[in-house]
């Protein structure tokens, strides 16, 4: 493996390879290498298609330790020529691995677990269709009024529930399926390495976003209703302050009667195909012009859609067709808080430290509906739905 | 600089066409991943050092599902640019690129 060829021999192969003179595949290199540096110097980067890209990579300035005399050193910022492949170049290099799987582990004392117990471990764990790796909505700075302070504590619950998508082929993944025995179990266990790979950066941006909604909430219940706390360090606040509480403030001047004529009773569909990548969340962004609006499509495909933090990719879902998402009809709104609503007895069942977030969300779009929920709510929850 | 200004910078130098030239790259690229591929390091005077280097499997705790999950070996490219190249490009400013 560590065998290494000469210039020389790389010289001779590649003339032949290419029915040239030595000579002149020798002075060919040498004007690539040239134009690498050129590139390198004038534009920071190099890309070779089918091949790999060279890029210059800042370094910030360090301390370090000389390793003869154990001083601390400082060494100075500096740039570094880094070379990533392509994909072709990694599949060819990786070759002799490729059909090696990655495998969950049962019991994580033991190193390596024979193969049955492991696919069934990952069945039994999760028997999902095509899988969906959990994806949080970016955080952003934002500064803050007292009215986007309220929404800023309802906002984590929205985005984190429902932006899980469907698994983004993965750059990375090489492994090519082998047409041997338990495809399935392969195809979860490659999921699972997808999942693994992938995961991480959004798993911590939701950490974050969890401990500065933690913060807020208790910093606001102190300060009660003095002046926007534009103090408070918020460095991560999750998504757009464009909210569905902005639509209730203009409503509840003028209560019901600007009803339309005729009440609808059904919505105008249409029909929509999930692609790997989106979620409820973004599907409602780019087709109902309103990310908060996603409950809509949850409720409209409640048979298909069991968990709304999982979507299935490539599925066909049916999607409401909404004039003006900036101004619902009732009909419209009514829809969205039965969407929030079920929502609510979802998030009951299985995560009830957060449902009655969703119940507020009801009230924000039907108080009506609030007074008069179509099943049983927890009076508690209830009361928070109310005071908010 | 992508792929295109390299294939009409290089065009210009050698004096071939940029057909020709694209399959020279080829050539080259093709010859170099054979050799990566095999296993053997590849070094090129003056830019710098190819080789491989197989990463050890390895268990990694995977949060979506709670479990440890081994990530099975993978073999892939290093580089080590030459040292006249490092020198050349250490202090240009960030700004620069």
């Amino acid at each position: 493996m560590s065998e290494k060829i000469t210039f020389k021999e790389l010289v001779e192969l590649i003339s032949k390879q290419s029915n040239q003179s030595q000579n002149s595949a020798n002075s060919f290199i040498h004007e690539l290498v040239e134009i690498i540096e050129g590139g390198l110097k004038n534009s920071g980067s190099v890309s070779i298609s089918g091949f790999g890209k060279f890029e210059l990579r800042w370094m910030n300035e360090r301390t370090g330790t000389n390793p003869q005399t154990g001083e601390e050193i400082i060494i100075p910022g500096q740039n570094k020529v880094i070379f990533k492949p392509y994909k072709a170049l990694r599949e060819d290099v990786n070759k002799p691995f490729a059909t090696l799987k990655s495998t969950v582990l049962t019991d994580t004392e033991q190193p390596a677990v024979p193969e049955e117990d492991k696919s069934e471990a990952v069945k039994e764990d999760k028997t999902t269709i095509p899988f969906i790796a959990a994806k949080t909505k970016q955080v952003r700075r934002s500064t803050l009024s007292v009215d986007e302070l309220l929404i800023e504590h309802e906002n984590p619950h929205f985005p984190e529930p429902d932006p899980f998508s469907a698994v983004p082929e993965s750059e990375e993944d090489e492994s090519k399926p082998t047409p041997s025995a338990l495809p399935d179990e392969e195809k979860v266990a490659k999921e699972v390495q997808e999942a693994g790979t992938f995961n991480w950066s959004y798993a911590a941006a939701a950490i974050i976003a969890l401990i500065a909604f933690i913060i807020l909430f208790f910093m606001f219940q102190r300060m009660g209703d003095s002046p926007a706390p534009a103090t408070t360090d918020q460095t991560e606040q999750v998504i757009t302050p464009i909210t569905p509480d902005a639509i209730p403030e203009t409503e509840p001047s003028e209560p019901p009667e600007p009803q339309p004529p005729e009440p609808q009773t059904e919505l105008e569909t249409v029909n929509y195909t999930v692609e790997p990548g989106e979620s409820l969340w973004t599907i409602a962004e780019s087709s109902l012009g309103n990310p908060y609006l996603w409950p809509i499509i949850y409720q409209l495909n409640g048979d298909l859609i069991s968990n709304p933090n999982q979507l299935p990719a490539v599925s066909d879902i049916d999607i409401p067709v909404i004039s003006d998402p900036d101004n619902l009809t009732e009909f419209e709104r009514e829809q969205v808080a039965l969407g929030y609503f079920a929502l609510y007895e979802w998030n009951r069942q299985n995560n009830p430290d957060e449902a009655r977030f969703f119940l507020w969300a009801v009230g924000v779009f039907s108080p009506d509906l609030l007074e008069q929920p179509p099943s049983e709510v927890d009076p508690n929850d209830l009361a928070f739905a109310l005071n908010r | 600089m992508n792929y295109k200004e390299l294939i009409d910078k290089l065009s210009d130098q050698t004096g071939n066409t940029k057909t020709r030239t694209k399959e020279l790259l080829g050539d080259t690229i093709t010859v170099l991943s054979e050799q990566l591929s095999r296993g053997s390091g590849v070094s090129i005077p003056d830019l710098g050092t190819f080789s491989t280097k197989v990463n050890e499997e390895r268990k990694v705790y995977n949060p979506h599902y709670d479990a440890y999950i081994m990530v099975p070996p993978k073999r892939v490219v290093e580089f080590s640019p030459a040292a006249g190249l490092k020198e050349k490009v250490k202090y240009l400013e960030p700004g620069d690129e």
